[in-house]
This record gives C-alpha cells, sequence and structure tokens, in this order.
C-alpha cells in the first residue's frame, strides 16, 4: 500500500478509536489494521486517550476556565509572611542546630531563654540577629537569636554542655561599652524548653551579646552585615 | 528552583500553578469558596514543608497537586461532617476524587488543544452529530474533519502526557 493511502487509513484511526465510523467504514478500517502493525500501534496509542474522553463533560470543557480571584495570592503570601515571622526564629534555629549538633552530643542538653533588656532608646528595627559564640571549651556551645521587634528586642539562647545547676546571666552592650542586664537563668541539665521574653531596646542599639555563666564569661558580637556571626571568649569582665 | 523554602519560590510557584490548582478544585470541590480555601491551604502546606520537596523526585507540579488532593480530602470531610438541615430532594452524587482528578485533566487538556480540533471533538464525538453535518456547519469537507478528531486525539495525548499522565 502506498505512503497516500496509508495515510488516509491512518487519519480514520481517530474516529475508529472513538467508535464513532459508520458500520462499512469500521469494517474497510479493521481489515487493513489486520495487516497493518504500523497502524495498530497508533491505533492503541489513541484508544489510551479514546477511553477517557467520556470522564469529561463537554459544558465544562467550553465553560470558561475557573480563574482564582486577583486577590488570592496576595493574601497567600500575606499568610506566609505572617507565619514566617512568626515562626521564622524556630526554623532558622532548626538549621542552626544541624551544624552545632556533633561536639555537643555527648551533653546533649539544652536551655533556652528568653532575656529581657532594660529599656533604651528606640530606633529602627533591623533584621533579625543570629549569633553563634565562637572559642569555647570543648563541648560547650551558646547561640542566640535576637529578633527586633516594634517594642523591642527578643532574645533567645540555646546553651549547651555547662554545668548543670550554673548560673548565667546574660547582658547586652552598646556601642559606647555600657552594660546592660538581660537577667539570668540556671542551667539545668536535661532541660530542653524554649521561653521567650521581650524587652524595650532596640536590636539596633546592640553591638555585643555576653553571658556570664559560672566564673567564666562569653561574648559574641552583634553584627548586623552577616546571619551568622562568630563570637569571642573575651575572659571574666 | 530546589526546595520550597523563600518567600519568593512560594510567589513563583503560585504564578505558575495557581490556576491548574484552583481550576482542580473548584471541579472537585464544587464550590469556589471552598475551592479559594483549597488553594491557600495548599501553598501554606507547601510553604511549611518546603524543605522537602525535591525536585529531583518530581516535578512541583506534581508535588502541589498531591497536597491539593490530601486537602481537599480533608475539606471534604470537614464538609460531610457538618450536620446537614433537612434538605429535599438526593444528595448529589460525590465523584471519587481519583476519577474527578483524572475528569478535570481530560478537561483542562481538551481546553488547551487547538480550537479546531476542539470544536470538531466536541460536536462529533461529544454530541454525536454527523460528520457530514459539522463539515457543512464549518464549512470544510467532511475528510478534514476525519482528519481534525484524529490530530485531536493526538493533540490530546500529548497534552495528558505534559500533565503526568500514562497509560
Amino acid at each position: 500500500m502506498r505512503t497516500e493511502d496509508h495515510r488516509d487509513w491512518k487519519l480514520s484511526l481517530g474516529a475508529y478509536a472513538l467508535g464513532d465510523l459508520p458500520a462499512d467504514e469500521r469494517a474497510a478500517v479493521a481489515a487493513h489494521l489486520e495487516g497493518c502493525e504500523e497502524c495498530r500501534a497508533e491505533l492503541r496509542s489513541l484508544e489510551g486517550v479514546a477511553a477517557l474522553l467520556p470522564l469529561a463533560d463537554p459544558d465544562r470543557i467550553e465553560a470558561p476556565a475557573a480563574r482564582p480571584p486577583a486577590d488570592l495570592g496576595a493574601r497567600i503570601e500575606a499568610q506566609i509572611a505572617a507565619e514566617s515571622a512568626r515562626e521564622g526564629r524556630v526554623r532558622r534555629r532548626r538549621r542552626f542546630r544541624l551544624g552545632v549538633g556533633g561536639a555537643v552530643a555527648a551533653a546533649a542538653v539544652a536551655a533556652v531563654l528568653a532575656i529581657a533588656i532594660l529599656p533604651l532608646g528606640g530606633g529602627e528595627s533591623s533584621p533579625a540577629q543570629e549569633v553563634k559564640f565562637a572559642s569555647l571549651p570543648k563541648g560547650v556551645s551558646i547561640d542566640a537569636t535576637l529578633e527586633p521587634h516594634a517594642f523591642g528586642t527578643e532574645i533567645e539562647m540555646y546553651v549547651s554542655g555547662v554545668r548543670s545547676g550554673t548560673l548565667c546571666r546574660v547582658f547586652l552592650r552598646d556601642a559606647q561599652g555600657r552594660t546592660y542586664s538581660a537577667g539570668s537563668f540556671r542551667y539545668r541539665w536535661g532541660e530542653n524548653s524554649q521561653a521567650r521574653l521581650s524587652s524595650a531596646l532596640d536590636l539596633s542599639q546592640a553591638k555585643q551579646i555576653g553571658v556570664h555563666a559560672g566564673n567564666r564569661t562569653f561574648t559574641a558580637p552583634v553584627d548586623r552585615a552577616t546571619a551568622l556571626v562568630g563570637g569571642a571568649d573575651i575572659g571574666a569582665t | 528552583m530546589g526546595a520550597l523554602t523563600r518567600e519568593r519560590d512560594v510567589r513563583e510557584a503560585y504564578a505558575a500553578h495557581s490556576g491548574e490548582l484552583y481550576g482542580f478544585a473548584v471541579r472537585s470541590l464544587g464550590d469556589a469558596g471552598l475551592a479559594e480555601e483549597a488553594v491557600q491551604e495548599t501553598f501554606l502546606r507547601a510553604w511549611r514543608a518546603g524543605e522537602r520537596f525535591d525536585p529531583e523526585i518530581g516535578s512541583l507540579r506534581t508535588w502541589l497537586f498531591a497536597i491539593l488532593r490530601n486537602v481537599v480530602i480533608d475539606l471534604g470531610r470537614a464538609r460531610a461532617a457538618r450536620p446537614r438541615v433537612a434538605e429535599g430532594g438526593v444528595e448529589p452524587s460525590v465523584e471519587p476524587l481519583e476519577q474527578a482528578l483524572l475528569a478535570w485533566q481530560v478537561e483542562e487538556a481538551m481546553r488547551r488543544i487547538g480550537e479546531d480540533h476542539r470544536r470538531v471533538l466536541l460536536e462529533t464525538h461529544f454530541r454525536a452529530r454527523p460528520y457530514a453535518e459539522v463539515a457543512e456547519e464549518l464549512g470544510v469537507p467532511e475528510g478534514t474533519i476525519k482528519s481534525r478528531v484524529y490530530y485531536g486525539l493526538r493533540a490530546l495525548r500529548v497534552v495528558l502526557e505534559e500533565m503526568g499522565y500514562e497509560d
């Protein structure tokens, strides 16, 4: 059979697959299919689709496609932004912990606390800061998240590896080196809870964060340039 | 695009897929308000689980549809749990979800193929009109109708495959 004929047969396969051919034409196509592997293969590929058509509703096909309301995207974004602001700290911390993990596994304990800071002049809010204390004794891990709010700063501190019962006093320092007590907590072995307090001190004023832990003091700079900052042990103050 | 972890990723995903997701939500829930709720919940869940999305495993579209499917089931359950006030008549039959998804995909694919092909398939197959009648109405030879049916089915297959259909 020649190409032209073959093409004609092929064009009938759509109607054949859909069962829409009159009986005589149908019989002729069936006879051709007997001897034509290529058309049989083509038919198979059309039959799968043809079998799905009864599911579709022609009126629905012709109805204009339903479009979401124009403001739905903006509402979803707003909700995500709100959730992100609320949960962002937790999200970031979760990721952060992964990097800190190993060294402190032996003392797999954590105390998360929030510290209130004495009020100081307000200012523009700055991005949330993650501060990692560096130069710590082996097994000790300290990091903090400082988050600005319209009312001031929220601090979460995450400490592990120090002796249970150790009294920890937290402070912030401003550019002039003035120290602001941020409250204290006692590190309890095996605790892993989150507490949050708020302070009226604006994060943009803070240059350094520190912890007096027992007879040692650890500090880290609060650097708005980076999300994660190495700190230094400056010894007792 | 990697994991869906930034707000910008969500915005891009919304721009690319919200139309389809909403279309399916309307189709399966039969209610524009609920569909809106479903799409919103889908993107929120996607955002919360964003780190788990792995483009190596499947497309973002497939992942979002999988989430939407669960949301639709949840919404359907919530709706079913609401006590119904006395109503006359028969409860509208609820299409099983998998079938609704398939039906919606076929309808969506039909909308995406060329106008000529869609028209001919609708008139001859869905509305069972004779080829000759449709040919006359469209002012084309009957053979053209037949070939449009053929190429229309092929086009439909291509679109369905793009949407993830395999037979």
